[in-house]
């Protein structure tokens, strides 16, 4: 594939004994995916596994070169993540995050500040996460999902503990952004609107296998 | 009240049994019955007669106020306590004050009555002053928690030194990485912290004493009084791995390189030991060039990283931490007796940096099964 953004091989991972995932190859071209499956299938796991914030055997590739073993801090530059429970240490500000974010994955900053402003997160930045409700933090780690120039944005269960303003924005982002070239694998339960999204595909996972449909 | 009370004061004197038992013994029980009376009228004549005595009797004091406080504190920030934020709030300012200082009053009542009575005692022996300032004091302990309190019911996020100056600092300056643990353990585990420092500096302090008595200064036998000081830090290690696993799992999506993520550590392990280096660098004036005191310092900071880094091992519990830090005192002290600390302090670095690029990646917590 020329256009190929995301290539599994071999790919498993497993908690102490219990194996959680067996990819033997997946590989997916630029678009918006919508990852599939029940409570337990897997699916934040995966979502980890790609964001190399869990280890894994087996060999994730972005780009068609970029390896997350052989170049671990440009594979990270390439590839965001936001949490569906996001969790951060309770007195760092959402400036803290923003400005850590900033200097690690670099990009342009003022795409994500006009973000951070429609999305209201501009109010409450410089308090700290432990003031947030669960809403204001979801937004903040969306937020920091975008920072940087990502080849693909990872999306946990976006649309949980946001307001329908902030969702309908968020589709729009995500279009915006994938106009420029950037790819999302996006979990929820819901179905996302077909209307507001055009879907490349779907990803489910069958017997611990991440399959496109 | 009632339920207040039981929430708070029977609570306090209830988890702190043992803490009372221990001050009680020290206080009533060593000391002959019949001569118990003259003890405490004689230690109380003490301290209205000497100033410095009276110093440190009130620093003492300060200290069990202190206690009753983050008691009161951790408390409301309990998740089983949170229905006090509802209903204290609707409470009218006035009571809930009044119930506050109630409340603290009655854990505070030990340190009251026994200042109570060495007030007495100066005012009929006509010190005067010291009686003054025993009642302004105690009067003060008692009333100044009701606006922390106030502060913290009102404002339930804020922690340890969260003030108006810390959220305008907030705006001014961006924490560094580096300092994340620090936030954590002074909003967390203050009391931790400030005892673990406590007990190092008095270790440091009881080395130079000792080596002062007997007029032998022997950088080896500093560097002793330095390995049971970094044996003191050890206890917080076990919250720096939790602390990593339970918030910053988002730092490992950062593109940051293994060396950085090491330099951190680095970093946190050098700052820890920061207060003591100040401390060698006054208390050995004159009796040290600054070059032992650097490998000194070095030291410290080399066995404390290797102490961190241990925990990489995912199945490295406390206890099995506790085994190998003692092993490789063991061995850094017999190699420091030996005259060959540099070795050894490369040999830290070298395993430490061997260990954590070979595991910082692959980590992850370890569940262990019944």
């Amino acid at each position: 594939m020329a256009d190929q953004v995301i290539s599994m091989q071999s790919v498993s991972k497993s908690y102490q004994d219990f194996q959680v995932l067996d990819i033997p190859r997946l590989d997916l071209s630029t678009g918006i995916y919508w990852l599939k499956g029940e409570n337990g299938a897997g699916k934040t796991t995966t979502m980890k596994v790609l964001a190399g914030v869990l280890p894994f055997r087996g060999n994730i590739t972005l780009n068609g070169h970029v390896n997350s073993r052989q170049q671990p801090v440009q594979y990270r530059r390439l590839i965001n993540y936001a949490e569906a429970e996001p969790l951060y240490p309770a007195y760092l500000t959402g400036r803290d995050l923003l400005e850590l974010y900033f200097r690690t994955k670099g990009g342009d900053r003022q795409p994500v500040l006009e973000m951070s402003a429609k999305m209201g997160v501009d109010n409450f930045v410089n308090n700290p996460v432990s003031s947030y409700s669960s809403g204001m933090l979801k937004k903040l780690s969306l937020l920091l999902a975008f920072v940087g120039k990502p080849s693909i944005i990872l999306l946990d269960e976006p649309l949980i503990t946001i307001d329908a303003k902030t969702i309908a924005q968020l589709y729009d982002f995500i279009r915006e952004v994938h106009a420029e070239g950037v790819s999302f694998i996006i979990t929820s339960h819901q179905p996302l609107d077909s209307g507001r999204l055009s879907i490349a595909g779907t990803l489910t996972i069958e017997n611990k296998n991440l399959i496109l449909n | 009240m009632g339920v207040f009370n039981r929430i708070f004061v029977r609570r306090f004197f209830v988890e702190n049994i043992g803490f009372f038992l221990i001050l009680f013994y020290f206080l009533f029980g060593v000391v002959n019955a019949s001569n118990l009376l003259y003890y405490h009228m004689g230690l109380m004549e003490g301290f209205l007669t000497g100033n410095s005595f009276l110093a440190l009797v009130l620093v003492l004091w300060l200290l069990y106020n202190f206690k009753c406080i983050g008691f009161v504190i951790k408390t409301l920030q309990l998740p089983q306590y949170s229905f006090l934020y509802d209903t204290m709030t609707c409470m009218a300012a006035r009571e809930r004050k009044t119930l506050w200082w109630r409340l603290h009053f009655r854990m505070y009542l030990p340190v009251f009555i026994y200042g109570g009575i060495a007030a007495v005692l100066g005012i009929c022996k006509q010190y005067f002053v010291p009686a003054a300032i025993i009642l302004v004091f105690n009067m003060a302990m008692c009333i100044w928690p009701v606006w922390l309190y106030e502060k913290k019911l009102w404002q339930p996020d804020v922690f340890f030194f969260a003030t108006r100056f810390s959220r305008w600092l907030n705006k001014l300056f961006i924490k560094p990485p580096v300092l994340y643990f620090y936030y954590e353990l002074f909003t967390a585990f203050p009391r931790k912290i400030f005892t673990t420092k406590i007990w190092s500096a008095a270790v440091l302090w009881l080395t130079f004493f000792l080596m002062g008595q007997s007029d032998f200064y022997d950088v080896r036998a500093l560097q002793l009084g330095m390995i049971v000081s970094v044996l003191l830090h050890t206890q917080l290690m076990i919250h720096h791995r939790a602390f990593d696993e339970i918030y910053l799992p988002f730092m490992l999506n950062l593109p940051m390189s293994t060396w950085r993520h090491y330099s951190r550590v680095v970093g946190i392990y050098a700052l820890m030991l920061a207060p003591e280096a100040i401390m060698l660098f006054f208390q050995s004036a004159g009796h040290f060039t600054l070059f032992p005191l650097f490998t000194c310092i070095v030291t410290g900071i080399s066995m404390l990283i290797l102490f961190r880094v241990l925990l990489y091992f995912p199945r490295m519990n406390a206890e099995v931490h506790l085994r190998w830090i003692l092993v490789i005192s063991f061995v850094m002290l017999f190699m420091i007796l030996g005259d060959v600390t540099w070795w050894a302090i490369l040999g830290l670095h070298v395993l430490a940096a061997g260990i954590f690029f070979r595991k910082f990646w692959a980590y992850e917590p370890w569940l262990e099964s019944e």
